[in-house]
Parts: C-alpha cells; structure tokens; sequence
C-alpha cells in the first residue's frame, strides 16, 4: 500500500468495511481451478457474454421498435435505413441470438462429454436444460417481431405445431396466439414474452445456474493424476477469466463480422396470404421443420409425434440423464454409450438441417 | 484425524507448545500440516506433516518426534498459502472440523509468481475494454438520430389579408399542418399563428430598421422578411413557456394587446413585452403574400424560455 | 502426461501443436477480417484475402512458436530450440502447399464423385417410391458420409506428416531437466513479456487505434438497403436565395416593364387609348 491512500483507495476501503467487498471478491475470483484453467471451460461465460450484448442491443432496439402490427413493420425498417448505426445494432441482435443457440449446443456438448451432470451436479444439470429452452423460446418469440412474411410464417407453422399436442394443444396455440388466428394479439404476446418474462427467468435461472455450480465446484478434466492436477491448479482470476475474455473477444469479432457480412434485410410486410413465400423457421428449428416432412409424421398424429412428442421426450431424457446414468465414470472415452449417442444425435440434427437447406430447391 | 486449533501439541517427552494453524490440502480437502508455534519452539512456527501426528484427543496432539527434533520440520512460509476466506473451496466447510481461527491453503504454484498475475490481470482488463469499446461511438449516434431533425422551410398556406379589416389588430389564422414522422405515416396537425397589418410606428418597432434574415441549421439563408412590408406574423407559441395566447381588449391599458393565459405575459401589437415572464418579444415568422392577398408562412418554433431566439424545427 | 517423444504418435503430436497454434491465430485473424469487412471488403476474395494471408505469417509463426515450445517442455519434457516456430512454420507451410493442395483435389473429387454416385442409386427403380423429404436425407447421407471419411483420412493423413516435422525437432532437441512443476511454471512464464508496460501500453494502443479505424469504415447506413424502400430525401426544403430570386424578379419586372412601355408607345401610335387598358392589365400578373 502507498504511504498516503488516494481517493479511490479510501472510497474502497470506506465500502470495504461496512460490505467485506475485498472478501466477497476474492471469494468469487479466487475460485481454484482443478487441473488447470481450460479453453473447454469458457462456453458458460461466452453464454453470459452474449446475453448482455443481446440484452444491451435488444434495449437499444426498443428505443424506435414499435410493437404495433401497423407500425411494427415500418419501425424496423426506419431502424434500418434511417438510424444512424441502426443497421448495425439490428444485424448484430439477429447474428447475436443464432451465436447464442450455437455456444448453447456446445456448452451443452462439453458438459455431457466431461461428465459434469453426474452426482453432485444433477441441479445445474436440470436449471441448465430449463435455460436451454428459455433460450429457445427466445429465438422462436423473437423472431416474429420484425412482422415482415418471413417473421410471420415461421411462428404461423411453429404455433400450429404446438397445436397438435393432445388435450392441452388448442388452448397453448389460442394463448399464445392470442386469438384463432395470429394477428395483433399474437405481436403482443411475443412482445411481451421476449422483452419482459424471458429475461428475467433467464436472469433468475441464470443467477442459480452459477450459485449451484460454485457450491458444486468446478468438476475438472476427467483425466491426470492428482499430482499433476495439483500442479496445475489456478485460479479462476485471472487464468480462466483471462480465457474467458479472449473467447468473449472472437465471439464478438465473430458476431460482428456476420453482421457486415449479412446485415438483416426483411422481406415484404406481413400479410395473410404467403404468395410467393414459402415459410420456414429459423435454422437452429430447421432440423425438426425437415423430420416432419417425413412420411412416417405425416396426418395429425404424426405431427404430434414428430413435431412435439419426439423432442419432448428427448428433453425428458436428457432431463433425467444424471439419474440414470449413475456411475461415476467422467472420462467419455469410456463411456461409449454416451460417446456414440453424442455423435449420432449431433450427426442426425446436423443432416436434417442440410436436408433443410437442400430441400428449398425442390419448393422452387 | 483433525485436530483443533490452539490444542496443546506434545512431542514424546515433553510440550512443545500449540496449533496455531491448520493446512488443508484443496483437493482432497483433507488436512495435510499442522503449524505448531508458542513458547516451547521458541522461533518460528514448524510447519508438521500429519503423519507425525500420533494421536489426537480433544485438547491435545501428540507427535511421535522427540522436541530436539522438531527443528527438523521446515518453517511455515506464511506467504505461501492463503485463508480460506480469500479462497473459494467447495464443501470445504462440511469436511473440515476444525474450530474456526487459520485455516490455511496452500496458494497454487502457478499462482505465485506475481508478474504473471498482473499480466494477465491487466491484459484481461485492457481485453475487456476493448470489446466494450466498439460499440460507444455507433451506440451514441444511434440513439442521437431524432434528436437534431432538419429545419422543415416549406411554405403554408394560412388564408387571406381579406380577413384583416384594420391596422394594428391581431387577427389569429387557423391552418393544418401535415407532420411525417420517422416511420408513422402522415398526420395532420391543427396550428395557428396571429398576424397583423402594421401601421409604419408597429412596424418600425418589430423591425428597428433591420430585414428580419431567417436560416437553417447550416447558416444558409432561408428567407429574409423585408422591412417596408406591413403584413407582421407572429408565432402562435408564446416565447415564454409555449402556450398560445389571445388578443385582448384590456379596459385598465384602454387598447387592446396580445395575453397569454398561462403566466400572463402581455404583448403590445408589435410584439414587445409589456408585462409578465417573457424573455423576449413575440416571434415573426417569414412571410410573403402573393398578388391575391393569400398568406404564405413558414412554420418555424424557436426554444421556449430563453432571451436568445433559437430555432429548433 | 509427461510421455516420451516415442510415446507420442505422429498423428497425435501434429495434433498436439497444429490445434492450439490454429486457434492462438484465430482471434487476431478475425479481428483483421472484421477490419476488412468494415471497409467493404471481403477477406475471402482478393484484394481482402492477399491482406490477410499476409498478415498471418507473423501471426502463424509466432503462434506455432508458442504452442510447439509449450508441448515440448509439458508433454515432452525437452527444451525447444529458439528458432522452433520459424522452422515449423516454413516447413507447414511448404508441407500445406505440396500436400495440401493435392488433399484438396483429391476431397473435391471425392465430394463430386460421390455426390454423382449417390444420385444415381438414387435413381434406382427400386427407390422410385421414396417419397422426397426421405430421399433428400438418404441421399446426403450416402455422400455425406463417403466424403467425410475421406476428408478426415486427408485431415488424418496431414497431421501425420505434420507431426513428423515436430518429431524432427523433438529428436533434434535436449532433454529439460526441471520437474515437472518447474517446466510448467517455464512454459507459463513464456506467455509473460519481459516489459509488462510496454507490451500491455502497445496492445492497447493497437487495439484503440483498430476500433477508430473501424469507426471511420463502418457505414452509417445500411450496406443492403431493402429494394422497395424509398429513401426520403432528407436534405431541408430547397433554400431559396432571397437575393437572386429577387435580382431574378427585379431583371422580370424591369423587362416586362420596358416591353409594356414599348407596347403602350405602339398602341398609342397605331391604335389609341383603347388598346392601353387590356396591355395594362396583362401587365399587372407579371408584376406579383
């Protein structure tokens, strides 16, 4: 310490005694590390990363968004055209939310192939799946906002997917559209959804995620010696942040980039006939969009079966992973029956969303 | 085996003094050294592995080493190790049985070295810095979009100098005014302005031998209002606070003067502030009247509140 | 895993240091791309590429510096020579530009090929009644699965020579004698430069001066306007210049003036008071 505390030394120590900041901080930075500070690790705060850039463009946007259905359209493309930057901020909120999906695919792949779901863990595991479909349901309300026809279609085919889930599927679709048929209501509802209920379950299961993982620990590499993973122990400040940090930069030149590369451009203004258009989702949906195009979902229960009853008990599944899957082994070379599951159902979605892509020729 | 904090150590023939702090090793998070010191070692504390602990009971903890050699233990190095309130050990608490008082762990090696620290500190922070970085100036721009609009210097119609049967008399004109604003479609809006026919006095008056010069935000001239025409238009926006006001017959000045209703500020025909909280005069318009008699004006509002005239639309 | 240099296959030491030296030159490869792309250039057309390839060379050697240096002294416990990341580098790249291209036609051929194949068995007659989602997914898993064999093999088959070049200089190298914790503790004090001031002043100054040049590039409206969005002109309302219009009206007047005295003059020789009224009240619209 200098002979004569300055100004911001005193403030800090004035706050300091009265808060125990100096102790809350080390307690949250000087988090050790087993084996090391690792690239793998650093997929959570990219996550963190990218929700406040989305929450910092997404505030911004609602400075000249107006969620109106006579005046949604023509506010988006005022954003675009007119507002100095506005482009820019638009582009890098869309290029944002698909960055999103992406680092929640792969944090969630890294978890299971280290085995960190397994006991003591089960909690983070369970909030983690309830945060992945939060970030979902992000995309998919989202999405609608810009009411142009491709906004509009894609959450027309998504909702009335929903609406062939038996007993509760008519009701679900009517609430969320806000009526029969999606119109004003409908703007609201996601409205509403995106920019007030999501964020702040986000936040609040987000603040747990982090909670239940420091009481946990970290679970650390599944492979070396305890001496050398001794060896290698530091701190969570600064070695991973410091990871963190470089990740979180090329994840924002990344999102940046795209935004020059792609900037969003809308379609015509929405309307209730398609004409030309032919809708589709997003393409983190696109992979469950081309599995009911196969015969075998074809009819009304198909598309239940394909659309909401597949993929819910695959989320079921996963849910109850750490429960099933009780043995203590970490190292994913000798899991195989976890390895050869990660594979394939990374290879499926993956072939159906190429399936996707390729399919649109055949709708010209 | 845990042994308390400040129980008596003992070596095989005699005491040698007390646990003054305990070591935990982070991983396996079982105690790996106790720290003997007090009187009986008579220096600096010994750092003891446990398994030189025979046993423990709870207010003593024996050693299987004889005193003389008890220097052989290697002395703590204080600044090797951290507290486990700087460090943040999972269920260390629920593991550990120790009285609470120093609970050492040992600092990584990886992390003592201190150049290394701050170098990353710093590069983390300079890092972070400039990712926030990009987004300050485009940010700022964005949300200053609306906030300087271009001058609007389209010319309105307001009616005719038929309406005006005499000189020095207020007469208000009612007009429509078509606003666009950003995205919303057009709309029309109900404005007003009070124009007279200067006698030469008012019109010296208004104009102090000066053309009234009118420009935009560049400085390029718009209009100039020439000084020997006698058609006068005043804004209908008080330069007080913005509200509208009225022409009055006031009995007590015996003639008849310009009133705004919201603080009382009084006008003469000229627009010269008579009485109230008005920084300034009433505020000509530029104006041009065609062969016809029918009025032209162009809407300008200048900022409320201040002694200078500045035009903000 | 302190393993020894015969320890470690080929495939895996190539591995070893070709994976982190790639993505050690990632995020400052992407910041430059950034850069381009702000200045409307695209980084994977020419001239935006020929900028970065050539900018990546410092970059790559240092990177494949870094990492070869760290995995000697961790994974092989062996001192790195000094010159290590040149070395590496020039020899990857040679090895990138001879293998490399030839992997490349060959995965080409491979992908075409077997695209051509699986669209022929899917013209099978046997298949015709596979309905169309189906044989979209059928037939990208045919020559999906072909071609990334084959691109892995490639892959597989790159690092294997790779990683011999780094066997090269492993062999060429010095055992370190540190333990393991001191070799460690080297490879991370590498990473620490010798003037922190300087280099952390430099890096920030760098990357200040990189986002004011992003500023300047950066357009201000959209690189892709929508087709039918009219761009409202948002200059003010033409501004009139009073004075020429007034010289203007002036030089009118004085004209019509002149004439409707020469007019006047006429009609008074040839026809009288009569014409003069109608040429007067001609004239006065001239005169608003």
């Amino acid at each position: 310490m200098s002979a004569q505390p300055n100004l911001l030394e005193k403030v800090i120590a004035f706050v300091d005694e009265r808060v125990g900041l100096k102790t809350l901080q080390a307690k949250m930075l000087h988090e050790p590390v087993p084996g090391g500070s690792r690239w793998a690790y650093v997929f959570g705060s990219c996550l963190l990363f990218i929700f406040i850039m989305q929450v910092v463009t997404g505030i911004l946007l609602m400075f000249y968004y107006v969620p109106s259905a006579d005046h949604a359209y023509a506010s988006t493309q005022y954003i675009i055209h007119e507002v100095d930057y506005g482009w820019f901020i638009l582009s890098y909120h869309f290029w944002g939310s698909s960055a999103m999906v992406v680092m929640v695919f792969a944090h969630m792949s890294q978890v299971f192939l280290w085995g960190a779901y397994k006991s003591p863990r089960e909690m983070i595991w369970l909030v983690g799946l309830a945060l992945f479909g939060i970030v979902m349901a992000f995309g998919f309300t989202g999405y609608l906002l810009p009411w142009d026809q491709r906004a509009y279609w894609a959450t027309t085919v998504g909702v009335e997917i929903m609406d062939k889930a038996p007993i509760v599927g008519d009701f679900l679709a009517r609430f969320l559209k806000g009526g029969p048929t999606p119109g004003q209501m409908t703007l609201s509802r996601f409205f509403v959804i995106h920019v007030m209920i999501l964020p702040a379950a986000l936040m609040g299961l987000a603040g747990l995620h982090l909670f239940l993982f420091r009481k946990a620990g970290p679970a650390g590499p599944f492979r070396g010696t305890p001496d050398e993973l001794k060896a290698k122990t530091d701190y969570f400040f600064p070695r991973q942040v410091w990871k963190d940090m470089v990740a979180m930069g090329a994840v924002f030149a990344t999102i940046c980039s795209l935004a020059f590369i792609e900037p969003v451009v809308l379609l015509e203004e929405a309307t209730p006939d398609p004409g030309e258009y032919h809708p589709e989702p997003e393409w983190y949906f696109l992979f469950l969009f081309q599995l009911l195009r196969l015969k075998i979902f074809s009819g009304e229960f198909g598309q239940f079966l394909g659309g909401v009853a597949i993929p819910g008990a695959f989320m079921v599944l996963l849910a109850a992973l750490p429960f099933i899957d009780r043995s203590p082994e970490r190292n994913i070379f000798k899991r195989p029956v976890a390895l050869v599951g990660w594979i394939l159902i990374m290879t499926s979605i993956l072939i159906f969303t190429v399936s996707a892509i390729i399919n649109r020729e055949f709708l010209d | 085996m845990q042994p308390k904090l400040k129980s008596k150590v003992r070596c095989t023939d005699r005491e040698v003094g007390e646990v003054t702090r305990v070591i935990v090793d982070p991983l396996s998070l079982k105690i790996s050294h106790i720290v003997v010191g007090g009187n009986g070692v008579g220096g600096a504390e010994r750092q003891v592995p446990m398994s030189e602990v025979q046993s423990v009971t709870d207010d003593l903890v024996q050693l299987r080493t004889a005193s003389g050699a008890l220097a052989q233990f290697p002395p703590l190095k204080r600044d090797e190790y951290v507290t486990t309130h700087e460090v943040e050990i999972a269920h260390l608490e629920e593991r550990l049985h120790v009285q609470p008082g120093e609970v050492l762990v040992p600092l990584p090696a990886l992390e003592r070295n201190v150049p290394r620290r701050t170098f990353f500190t710093n590069l983390t922070h300079a890092i972070g810095a400039l990712v926030a970085l990009p987004f300050a100036f485009p940010v700022l721009k964005y949300l200053m979009k609306p906030m300087y609009a271009p001058f609007d210097n389209r010319w309105l119609k307001v009616g005719n100098v038929n309406r005006i049967k005499a000189e020095d008399v207020g007469v208000q004109f009612k007009y429509k005014k078509i606003v666009k604003e950003a995205f919303m479609p057009e709309a029309e809006v109900d404005k007003n302005v009070w124009i007279l026919k200067a006698s030469p006095a008012v019109l010296e008056e208004v104009y102090k031998g000066k053309d009234m010069e009118f420009r935009d935000q560049a400085g390029r001239l718009v209009w100039t209002n020439k000084k020997d025409i006698p058609y006068v238009v005043f804004s209908g926006k008080c330069p007080h606070l913005g509200c509208g006001y009225k022409w009055r017959k006031v009995p007590k000045l015996g003639k008849e003067i310009f009133l705004c209703p919201c603080h009382l500020s009084i006008y003469e025909p000229s627009g010269k502030v008579l009485d109230g909280p008005a920084p300034r005069p009433l505020d000509p318009l530029p104006i041009r009247v065609d062969a016809a008699g029918n009025i032209q004006i162009i809407d300008i509002e200048f900022k409320a509140g201040t002694k200078a005239q500045t035009r903000i639309v | 895993m302190t393993a020894q240099p015969s320890q470690l296959s080929p495939v895996k030491l190539g591995f070893a240091v070709a994976w982190p030296a790639f993505w050690t030159g990632v995020p400052i490869k992407i910041v430059l791309g950034l850069l381009l792309l702000a200045m409307g250039q695209h980084p994977w057309e020419f001239p935006g590429l020929a900028f970065l390839l050539l900018l990546s060379i410092p970059v790559d050697i240092w990177a494949v510096g870094l990492t070869g240096r760290t995995v000697f002294l961790e994974r092989l416990g062996l001192q790195p020579q000094a010159s290590l990341g040149l070395t590496l580098w020039w020899q990857g790249a040679a090895l990138y530009a001879t293998y490399g291209s030839l992997a490349c036609f060959l995965g080409r051929q491979t992908i075409a090929s077997s695209q051509a194949v699986a669209a022929k068995i899917m013209d099978m007659e046997l298949l015709k009644a596979v309905p169309v989602a189906e044989r979209i997914s059928i037939e990208l898993t045919l020559w999906g699965s072909v071609s990334a064999v084959v691109l892995l093999a490639l892959m597989l088959g790159g690092l294997f020579l790779f990683g011999k070049l780094v066997q090269r200089q492993a062999d060429a190298a010095s055992p370190a004698s540190a333990p393991y914790e001191a070799r460690v503790h080297q490879w991370d004090l590498m990473r620490v430069p010798a003037d922190q001031p300087l280099m952390l002043t430099v890096f920030t100054a760098t990357g200040v001066a990189l986002v004011l040049l992003l500023w300047a590039f950066m357009p201000v409206t959209t690189p892709h306007p929508h087709e039918s969005y009219k761009q409202d002109e948002k200059k003010a309302a033409p501004a009139l210049k009073p004075t020429e219009a007034l010289q203007k009206a002036e030089r009118v007047l004085t004209q019509a003036e002149a004439s409707v005295q020469a007019l006047e003059a006429k009609a008074k020789k040839s026809k009288g008071k009569a014409a003069a009224p109608d040429k007067k009240a001609a004239a006065k619209p001239k005169k608003a």
